[in-house]
């Protein structure tokens, strides 16, 4: 069984007493931030990331994924005690948990949902790695025609399923690859764009550039709507769910799983949609509907499985393609580029212990999870009762000694300066940065593709079609935008990513 | 959020991208294009800043076409505390060393909400500062001076 193989290599990776306790680190982390509500998992990975130079790529990996599926657990204990959703996606955890928690079953919902994710990421987890073997197969017949095809693939799947309008994301992905081509023409030796300033010639950090528009950006836009917290008071008497209430939530669970794992895999899905989805169809296959919304267990046990699970499946591109599916992905992109990893359909076969490592310490981390949640609540309940004037003066200053940090470059700072500006600007008119940050990381190697696929094909373009695995990709890409451009699936998509 | 006869969100994106594709097209005006078999460096920012103006002219049509969302307001008071904490950090860092620094950045960005004790935040100033040094500088051996030289 090369499965099996695989994942007992992995295991002996995750399991090594260091990538155990950057794991937990990773989780412990990634937790906090996602009771916190005001700073989300991307700017604290970007954050991370020059903490993690010193670390092997294994270790780097495995702390930065158990932050952000640390955050996805994390978000819920904020919703159902506070009715505030600590992270995007658990927005939905909010309605029917924090509604429990009014009614004194706080204990058994944070129990639910702790459960509830624990057997996601366990189920996601196989997921993965049953389907990473034969998508790496496929990507050792890429070439750099089809990785081209395919890095289109990725960025505009992630524009057609990501929050708000199309033509604005699609524009932002433009963008970001502009801001990707500055630098230095390795072909050439040009300069470009770099407006005689030396920090430029190596490229733009993405770091900076992500915490100023994710980071600082959201930070001024948060201070501008003062925010009130109320913690229900009530202490949480039971954390053990009576067999009443797991019975209740069970099937909701695994249908979460089901579709929380296919949609995470789809790039640009992200956060939101596994659990409004999630939580949609509950309630549709709910005997009685209006027991939504006051406190029903299916939709605790339901989106916060979906939830999980999608943030976990959206690994699959990443660590089997080298494409991301999302924002905090293409950082994971960024920070294995730090660790001279050329991120591509190879880097299964090439880099095996780092790719099922990082599989294995999900699983591992998810035991964690479910250890640190239950019984610690309280402790994370009482980070909860820091006021928020303290802590935005504390991120603004380890943003700037962070960005300072990747380069000892105070340019860094300035250009996570200018990005604060742009993220609040961008935030004011209505748009979303996420496809920028895609375009960013991507756009470099779009570039290189497009270029060796043209001297190849001695500029020819018919070749991305004449190519059968390229034109497949290509197909969908088509297909994805016709999709958008008709009515029905316009009105349905506005539905499930509706808030 | 106003209503307004123009959309001035898409107005507003639509500009900036106009500035951005014309900015790029100056910025890349002596590279060589090449063409589809052997580009040159200029080939793809070319590319990529008319693709952008398009963007650009379609979303400022469509802002001043249709009537829409306006802004909420913009507060100067978050938005230039934080840049300010920002900027200074970048002015002080290497001259005053992070001790300094810290303290400074902190205590900006305090201002930019009114909540805010100056008993209180000069103190926990202090603290972070001392937890940066130890943090940045002791454990993880960040290159910068802790005090002024």
């Amino acid at each position: 069984m090369e499965l099996f193989d695989n994942l007992l290599m992995g295991l002996s990776t995750a399991l090594q007493l260091n990538n155990l306790i950057f794991c937990l680190i990773g989780v412990v982390i990634g937790t906090a931030i996602g009771v916190l509500p005001g700073i989300g998992p991307i700017p604290t990975v970007a954050l991370l990331l020059p903490f993690t130079f010193g670390l092997s790529p294994a270790s780097a990996m495995i702390m930065l994924a158990g932050i952000f599926y640390g955050a996805q657990y994390g978000g819920s204990t904020t919703a159902i005690l506070v009715n505030v959703p600590g992270e995007t996606s658990s927005v939905v955890t909010c309605i029917d948990g924090h509604e429990m928690a009014k009614q004194g079953r706080a204990g058994t919902a944070l129990a639910i949902a702790a459960i509830a994710s624990f057997f996601a990421g366990t189920m996601a987890t196989i997921v993965i790695a049953v389907l990473s073997v034969p998508l790496s197969v496929l990507a050792l017949k890429f070439t750099a025609v089809e990785y081209f095809s395919l890095l289109v693939l990725g960025l505009i799947a992630a524009v057609v399923l990501a929050h708000g309008s199309v033509a604005k994301s699609l524009a932002m992905v433009l963008l970001g690859l502009l801001l990707g081509l500055v630098g230095i023409d390795v072909s050439s030796g040009v300069a470009r764009m770099t407006f005689g300033i030396a920090a430029l010639s190596d490229g733009l950090d993405f770091v900076p550039i992500a915490m100023g528009l994710f980071g600082l950006g959201e930070i001024i836009a948060n201070l501008e709507r003062p925010a009130e917290r109320r913690v229900v008071s009530q202490s949480i008497r039971s954390l053990i769910p009576s067999w009443q209430d797991l019975r209740a939530a069970f099937p909701a669970v695994v249908r979460g799983t089901a579709l929380g794992s296919v949609l995470g895999v789809l790039p640009g899905g992200g956060a939101a949609l596994p659990p409004f989805s999630s939580y949609a169809l509950e309630k549709k296959l709910a005997r009685d509907p209006s027991r939504f919304g006051k406190g029903a267990i299916e939709g605790v046990a339901g989106p916060e499985a979906a939830n999980n699970a999608g943030a976990q499946t959206s690994f699959i591109p990443l660590l089997t393609l080298g494409i991301p599916a999302n924002a905090l992905m293409a950082l994971m992109i960024g920070a294995l580029m730090m660790q001279g990893i050329q991120p591509g359909p190879q880097i299964m076969t090439e880099q095996p212990k780092l790719v099922w490592g990082v599989i294995a310490s999900m699983w591992v981390g998810n035991l964690m999870l479910l250890i640190i949640n239950l019984p610690l609540v309280g402790l994370w309940v009482s980070m909860l009762k820091i006021p928020y004037r303290l802590l935005f003066p504390a991120i603004v200053l380890f943003c700037c000694i962070g960005t300072y940090g990747i380069a000892n470059s105070l340019f860094n700072v300035w250009l996570m300066m200018g990005c604060a500006l742009i993220g609040y600007f961008f935030i004011k008119i209505g748009v979303e940065p996420a496809p920028l940050l895609l375009g960013l990381v991507l756009g470099p190697q779009l570039e290189e593709n497009f270029r060796r696929a043209m001297l190849i094909a001695d500029g020819d373009f018919t070749v991305f079609l004449s190519r059968p695995i390229s034109a497949v990709i290509l197909a969908v890409v088509a297909a994805l935008l016709l999709a958008m451009l008709s009515p029905a699936i316009l009105r349905t998509r506005k539905e499930a990513l509706a808030e | 959020m106003t209503r307004s006869r123009t959309d001035l969100q898409d107005l507003l994106f639509g500009l900036f991208l106009l500035a951005v594709a014309t900015g790029t097209l100056v910025a890349t005006r002596n590279l060589t294009v090449g063409h589809a078999a052997d580009m040159g460096p200029g080939y793809m920012p070319r590319v990529v800043a008319l693709a952008l103006m398009a963007f650009g002219v379609f979303f400022t049509g469509r802002g001043l076409w249709r009537a829409g969302r306006g802004i909420a307001p913009v507060q100067l008071r978050p938005l230039l505390a934080i840049l300010a904490s920002v900027g200074v950090f970048a002015l002080t860092a290497e001259r005053l060393g992070l001790a300094v620094a810290s303290v400074a950045a902190v205590m900006l960005a305090s201002f930019a909400t009114r909540e805010g004790r100056l008993v209180e935040t000069v103190a926990f100033a202090i603290v972070l500062s001392g937890a940066a040094v130890l943090l940045f500088v002791k454990l993880l051996g960040l290159p910068i001076p802790i005090w002024p030289r």
